[in-house]
């Protein structure tokens, strides 16, 4: 192989414009690091395409990839683009590298799932919260795949640990107008509140749970958090900073770690500015993929897969594993409380092995279908 | 759906010709967490057991699967290419509660599984409330002639005689029929008014 051409296919402008702004930077940072380092007996190609404002348009961009010889394609934001680009990659025999936290329930053996799913994120998070918080829970999300199953599963973890559902509201994808979910969120008090909203209307919900705050007290972030598993330091400035502090967030990677790997990478990276999770993803698996292609010696999807999942790969994040089963990451679980442009990390767990249709057992979901048994007297 | 479906360890058995249909429906639910065997011979649930079977529609012959029509006795989903009418009928004679289109897209599998399994204890559920109102119905001319009985011996009309037969029902926690039966067999209604 003389060449690799890989594409790249995230939409920079638009509600998911600053993670697909940081997910591009993350792979044309990786690429020039490699190109640095000299290592890499071929040559790179990175091919990006943007479908700016036009989400329809993804699966003509990720066609217009494959055809151009891009078999790895790192790309797409939402779960709906996803599943929009998955027919053109089996079709083409490609390869989707997904970079971002999702909803799971998904295993298609053409994507790499770099992006945890909620055994890697909201499981870990509910077992931190319920204890520390209370149990009586509200559920805000944006009327989409994301909002509607992270609510349903984090619904389910509460029932089974015997807590409260004290509210659930779900906004139109992109709504601003949060003025009656806040009204809701005042009237029910619970201990935390879920935050599955999404890019403005998330803003708005925390720029507002911010006027609440400091009319309620009960609201401060350090009594009744709101807790997200998808807010990185890339939206932070969007929201206004300052305006979220004390609030939480999940992810597998904040750029306030204090690792080895991450002091490494921030030395070489080039902004000032903190990086997000979706930057630090995409680099890693662009690295990933380059690796498993000098280790091949091609670009076959099959045999990256394998290459993949038979070693660990030193990353960003940690060290790295894909598991050959599912096709996703083991990734590790940070918990950071947001503080100016950045997190601050209160808690972290070593790599956990993704479970996409969730079917290991687990203490937040283990007693099944059954209904609890109470000693009453 | 409040808890999240879960299908580990339940047996799946694919009917259909081995190839990449089975290659990928093996690993999409071996991915899902079942213990996945295909065959394609006529299925034998004493011999092979299964907690749900996919059977190729485009293929299946009748004696294929061995219950009586649209009875399944696991949840069962087709596999189907083909569009003609009389494939999409086999398969829903044999009682199918889902279909996974061929080629089988990975993303087909658990949402079929989900319907599949709904379908089936549903279809169960209402087979033995449709069994049990049949029991009723058959008995039906007993509460008459129980209703008759006891309008003539405590001189009431039919509204009151109905309204006692009832009360009786729920205080021993019988159906109408049951405590019409036992009223008839007594010989008596004043007896148990």
């Amino acid at each position: 192989m003389n060449k690799l051409r890989l594409g790249v296919l995230f939409a920079t402008q638009g509600a998911f414009g600053a993670p697909g702004r940081d997910a591009r930077r993350g792979a044309e940072l990786a690429i020039e690091h490699l190109r640095e380092e000299g290592e890499v007996p071929f040559e790179i190609d990175l091919v990006c395409a943007d479908p700016v404002g036009t989400p329809e348009s993804y699966v003509e961009h990720a066609r217009t990839l494959l055809e151009q010889g891009c078999r790895q394609i790192f790309g797409t934001v939402t779960s709906q683009a996803r599943k929009d680009v998955i027919p053109a990659i089996e079709k083409h025999d490609g390869q989707l590298w997904y970079v971002c936290p999702y909803e799971g329930f998904e295993a298609n053996e053409n994507v790499i799932y770099t992006g945890a799913c909620p055994n890697q994120h909201l499981l870990p998070l509910f077992d931190t919260l319920l204890p520390q918080y209370g149990k009586r829970v509200y559920l805000a999300g944006a009327n989409y795949i994301w909002g509607w199953e992270m609510n349903r599963l984090a619904r389910e973890i509460v029932i089974k640990a015997e807590g409260e559902i004290v509210g659930e509201r779900c906004l139109p994808i992109e709504d601003t107008e949060v003025s009656r979910l806040v009204a809701h969120v005042e009237r029910m008090r619970p201990d935390f509140i879920l935050n599955n909203l999404i890019g403005p209307s998330s803003y708005a919900f925390l720029r507002a749970m911010k006027n609440l705050a400091l009319r309620d007290e009960h609201f401060a972030p350090q009594n009744c958090p709101v807790v997200s598993c998808d807010l990185t330091e890339c939206e932070l400035n969007e929201i206004g900073l300052g305006v979220a502090d004390g609030h939480l967030s999940t992810a597998s990677y904040f750029d306030s770690l204090t690792t080895p790997e991450n002091w490494a990478f921030k030395m070489r990276a080039p902004s000032a500015l903190p990086q997000s999770s979706f930057f630090a993803t995409s680099y890693a698996s662009v690295r990933m993929c380059v690796e498993a292609a000098m280790h091949v010696g091609n670009d076959e999807p099959l045999q990256i897969r394998k290459a993949l999942s038979e070693q660990t790969h030193s990353t960003v994040l940690g060290e790295l594993r894909l598991d050959a089963a599912t096709n996703h990451a083991g990734l590790p679980f940070h918990l950071g409380r947001i503080e100016g442009d950045g997190f601050s990390i209160i808690k972290s767990l070593p790599v956990i092995a993704a479970d996409p249709y969730l079917s290991s057992p687990r203490p937040s979901l283990r007693t099944g279908g059954m209904p609890l048994l109470r000693v009453v007297s | 759906m409040t808890f999240t479906p879960n299908f580990v360890g339940r047996k799946c058995l694919v009917l259909h010709r081995s190839g990449e249909t089975v290659n990928v429906l093996t690993r999409q639910l071996s991915v899902i967490g079942m213990n996945v065997s295909a065959q394609w011979q006529a299925l034998d649930l004493n011999l092979t057991p299964a907690d749900v079977v996919l059977v190729d529609a485009d293929a299946g012959w009748p004696g294929l699967l061995p219950w009586e029509f649209g009875s399944p006795h696991v949840p069962l989903i087709a596999l189907l290419g083909s569009e003609a009418p009389s494939r999409i009928k086999w398969a829903l004679d044999q009682g199918a509660g889902a279909i996974i289109p061929k080629p089988v897209a990975a993303s087909a599998v658990y949402p079929a599984l989900v319907m599949a399994f709904h379908a089936h204890a549903s279809a169960r559920r209402q087979a033995e409330e449709i069994t049990i109102l049949e029991e009723r119905l058959r008995l039906r001319p007993l509460v008459t002639a129980a209703i008759n009985q006891m309008m003539g011996e405590a001189n009431i009309d039919e509204a009151a005689a109905h309204r006692r037969l009832r009360q009786e029902a729920m205080q021993t926690q019988q159906t109408l029929e049951h405590v019409a039966a036992a009223l008839l067999a007594r010989g008596k209604g004043r007896a148990a008014v």
